[in-house]
């Protein structure tokens, strides 16, 4: 299992971030998530694979300096 | 602790009026060329105009100077607000200064923003503005004494030359065993020797016994500030609470500080965690997305980066609670404890280093090829220490490097050290030479445009291709965000009145990574409204953090979900809270406009802010060299072939880039018609008449600036 905003939810092997973002059916273009204290952005979601049991926050907007 | 005197020269006894919604409606003027000390009162027109910090500013600098005033004449005005709002505890965010004045690097109106405790204490101790004209042949300490209704003037001798020891030396001088009570304001020898000077504003931290300090560090306002003579301005008060601005509404306030507050204890864990790593997540994000700077702004990304990253800082910052202002929090102000330098005074020495932020990172390494998190900490103290702007100096090193691999200066220029990108030590040794006055680092303080003149004159290089990679635009060099494939952005930077610093727009992510804003209309409009939104932050005396960086998790579903209108509309409650007047979102827009209008009119005054002075180098807009382009040429040629139309077969590197180079500094040019035209604006870049009269600052000297300039309508 996997926590994401706060929700449990499946986990796979191999699961990726766009995977995950495909499943949760969230029409918000996230640019970033978190993995535990790891961030990623967009250009890698296809290739990040989550960890079992990881915390994963979804970033609202990055809004910069 | 080092044997120092202080000589009292001139006092003012005062009686400190009420705080009343927000305001004391009163300002301090100082003169140090013959130690006036006066105090002035705010008129109610003053006050509706230009609602307090940098509007405040920017008014009693429009009085203070002509436009043939230059940095450093005496009449050069200093000016240090913070806002009807700052000060709240209670409510995030609420303990920015604003400082303004003639830049030595712009020659015209500077502003800049910073914590610490300063422009709360002065207003509590009666006075919503300081201004400082003249000038004293030794150095001298102002301070402020509110609690006891006193404004003393000192000579000074033997106090500490740097500003890490002077913030220490002095708050416990004039603590008398309340330290807290105590906000100082320094430069540094690096700020008297340089033109890139900042100005360092204190608060205490209990938990860590120490001052630590801010940076106000935009445009030189530290050399305006060490020219003056001024050692330090200290102020001293006590007893904080939600009721010393005395808010129309406490319950209101409570209510709405609250709501805001709470959220951030509960979202921030689950965002971007500024009260663990600050700025510091945006390294690898903005290193993912392209928009990095390495390399003095050629490229956006680099392997090496995430060495830089928040993983690397959050370990190096001390933890615990780090709030610049009381109660905030965000609480995003952290610091590395126990720091050795390797080099410089204190080489050896363990030192606390407040911070390093994103910009510093991304300035100092980054940008310099530099991926070692502990030469950015280390050039992170020195600035600080010595009174450097660490964007600037980032900058302008930057620039220096690519000077140096371009074969346009050399050792003989550098005075021996092969200024490579990377080399870590040769830019430390800058820092260093630059708040000494000594060698090749006395021109890199200079700044990036007056870098380009005396490379041109003095050593020969080729001033065309240093006007495309010298990365400064109105003579402020640019903050640190590649803006390349971002238009809006380009307009973000080169159309902000004081210069590139992202503080009036940063449009990056909605323009290049999620393609909201694709029309020249709509591009135009959130150069409209965004600055308008960021300027109310400086005129209330507020960070702008707590807006847009902690996002409630039902903004995704807004309209515009950019803007974040709830929090905008806790703002306006805010504001209504404290000062009594009833306003919406749309009277924040209109409280900025009035006075961003005022200041692109001072612009105008001074002998700027025409369409010309909105010109970037062609770095921020498009590949300059080969190399660049190479490197990302699928994007560029399919920029060509489908946006353009361009038949690129059979051309050359050099061709494309000539092609590519026409349509995109004519789609800058675009956005500057576009922008104008929502601002109220001629095409030249100039406010009209009607704009000014729809404003209120139809002022008989605006009207026939106006006139003078050709503006008749």
């Amino acid at each position: 299992m996997i926590q994401v905003a706060g929700k449990q939810l499946p986990w796979h092997e191999g699961m990726t971030v766009s995977e995950l973002l495909n499943e949760l059916n969230d029409p918000h273009p996230y640019a970033v998530v978190r993995i535990n204290e790891r961030y990623v952005s967009r250009p890698n979601f296809e290739q990040t694979i989550i960890p079992d049991d990881a915390e994963v926050f979804l970033i609202p907007l990055i809004a910069g300096g | 602790m080092p044997n120092y005197d202080l000589k009292e020269v001139k006092a003012l006894d005062y009686k400190r009026p009420d705080i009343v919604n927000g305001y004391s409606d009163q300002t301090l003027y100082l003169n140090l060329s013959d130690r006036k000390i006066a105090i002035k009162p705010v008129t109610e027109k003053t006050k509706k105009t230009f609602i307090g910090g940098k509007g405040y500013n920017l008014w009693l600098l429009w009085n203070a100077v002509q436009p043939s005033t230059k940095w450093n004449d005496p009449e050069n005005a200093l000016c240090i607000a913070a806002g009807p709002l700052g000060g709240t505890p209670i409510y995030p965010g609420s303990g920015k200064s604003i400082v303004a004045t003639l830049s030595p690097t712009t020659a015209s109106v500077m502003d800049s923003n910073v914590g610490g405790y300063f422009g709360p204490y002065l207003k509590f101790s009666g006075f919503d503005a300081l201004e400082i004209q003249g000038k004293n042949a030794k150095e001298v300490v102002v301070f402020i004494d509110g609690v006891n209704q006193k404004i003393k003037i000192y000579e000074t001798s033997g106090l500490p030359q740097n500003a890490y020891e002077l913030s220490a030396v002095l708050t416990e001088h004039f603590a008398q065993g309340k330290p807290r009570n105590i906000s100082v304001v320094s430069a540094g020898p690096g700020a008297k020797n340089t033109l890139i000077g900042c100005l360092n504003f204190t608060w205490y931290d209990a938990k860590r016994k120490r001052a630590r300090y801010k940076q106000a560090g935009r445009g030189g306002v530290g050399t305006v500030f060490a020219d003056k003579g001024l050692k330090a301005i200290v102020a001293c008060w006590n007893n904080v609470t939600a009721e010393t601005n005395n808010p129309a509404d406490k319950a209101r306030l409570k209510n709405v500080a609250k709501l805001h507050s709470r959220e951030i204890v509960d979202l921030d864990p689950k965002q971007n965690e500024m009260a663990k790593i600050c700025t510091t997540h945006l390294v690898t994000i903005m290193n993912d997305h392209d928009l990095l700077p390495t390399h003095n702004f050629r490229y956006g990304q680099h392997p090496q980066a995430p060495n830089l990253g928040q993983e690397v800082y959050r370990h190096l910052f001390d933890p615990g609670f780090d709030g610049c202002w009381m109660g905030c929090t965000v609480a995003c102000s952290h610091g590395i404890k126990d720091f050795v330098p390797l080099t410089g005074p204190y080489k050896g020495k363990k030192v606390f280093v407040d911070g390093p932020e994103y910009e510093t990172i991304a300035g100092c390494g980054s940008n310099l090829g530099i991926f070692d998190p502990h030469t950015v900490a280390e050039m992170n103290f020195y600035c600080d220490a010595y009174g450097l702007d660490t964007i600037s100096v980032g900058t302008g090193i930057a620039f220096v490097m690519e000077c140096f691999e371009m074969g346009l200066i050399n050792e003989t220029h550098t005075g021996g050290p092969a200024l490579h990108f990377g080399n870590r030590l040769g830019a430390l040794e800058l820092v260093h030479q630059m708040a000494n006055a000594e060698g090749f680092g006395q021109i890199v303080g200079q700044g990036v445009r007056k870098m380009k003149a005396i490379f041109a004159k003095d050593f020969g290089a080729d001033p065309n291709i240093m006007q495309d990679i010298g990365m400064e635009a109105k003579g402020l060099e640019f903050s640190e965000y590649m803006t390349k494939e971002s238009l809006a952005q380009q307009g973000g930077y080169g159309l902000a009145l004081k210069g590139p610093q992202h503080d009036e727009a940063w449009l990056i992510f909605l323009d290049m990574v999620h393609n909201f804003m694709p029309t020249f209309d709509q591009k135009a409009e959130a150069l409209h409204w965004f600055p308008m939104f960021r300027t109310w932050f400086g005129l209330c005396g507020l960070c702008k953090l707590p807006w847009n960086d902690i996002i409630p998790e039902d903004n995704k579903d807004a309209a515009e979900p950019a803007k974040v209108i709830k929090h905008v509309q806790w703002y306006a409650d805010y504001f209504s809270a404290i000062t009594g007047n009833e306003v919406g979102p749309d009277d924040l827009i209109k409280m900025s406009e009035t006075v961003y209008n005022f200041q692109r009119l001072f612009n105008l005054r001074m002998g700027f802010g025409r369409r010309r002075h909105d010109d970037i180098p062609y770095r921020a807009v498009g590949p300059v060299t080969e190399d660049e382009y190479e490197s990302r040429t699928e994007r560029y040629d399919n920029q060509l072939v489908k946006t353009y139309k361009v038949d690129i077969d059979g051309k050359s590197t050099a061709e494309k880039m000539a092609t590519l180079r026409k349509h995109r500094e004519g789609q800058y040019e675009k956005l500057k018609d576009a922008v104008y035209k929502r601002r109220g604006w001629t095409s030249d870049g100039i406010p009209t008449r009607k704009t000014a009269k729809r404003l209120g600052i139809d002022f008989t000297e605006v009207i026939e600036l106006l006139k003078a300039n050709g503006v008749n309508s």
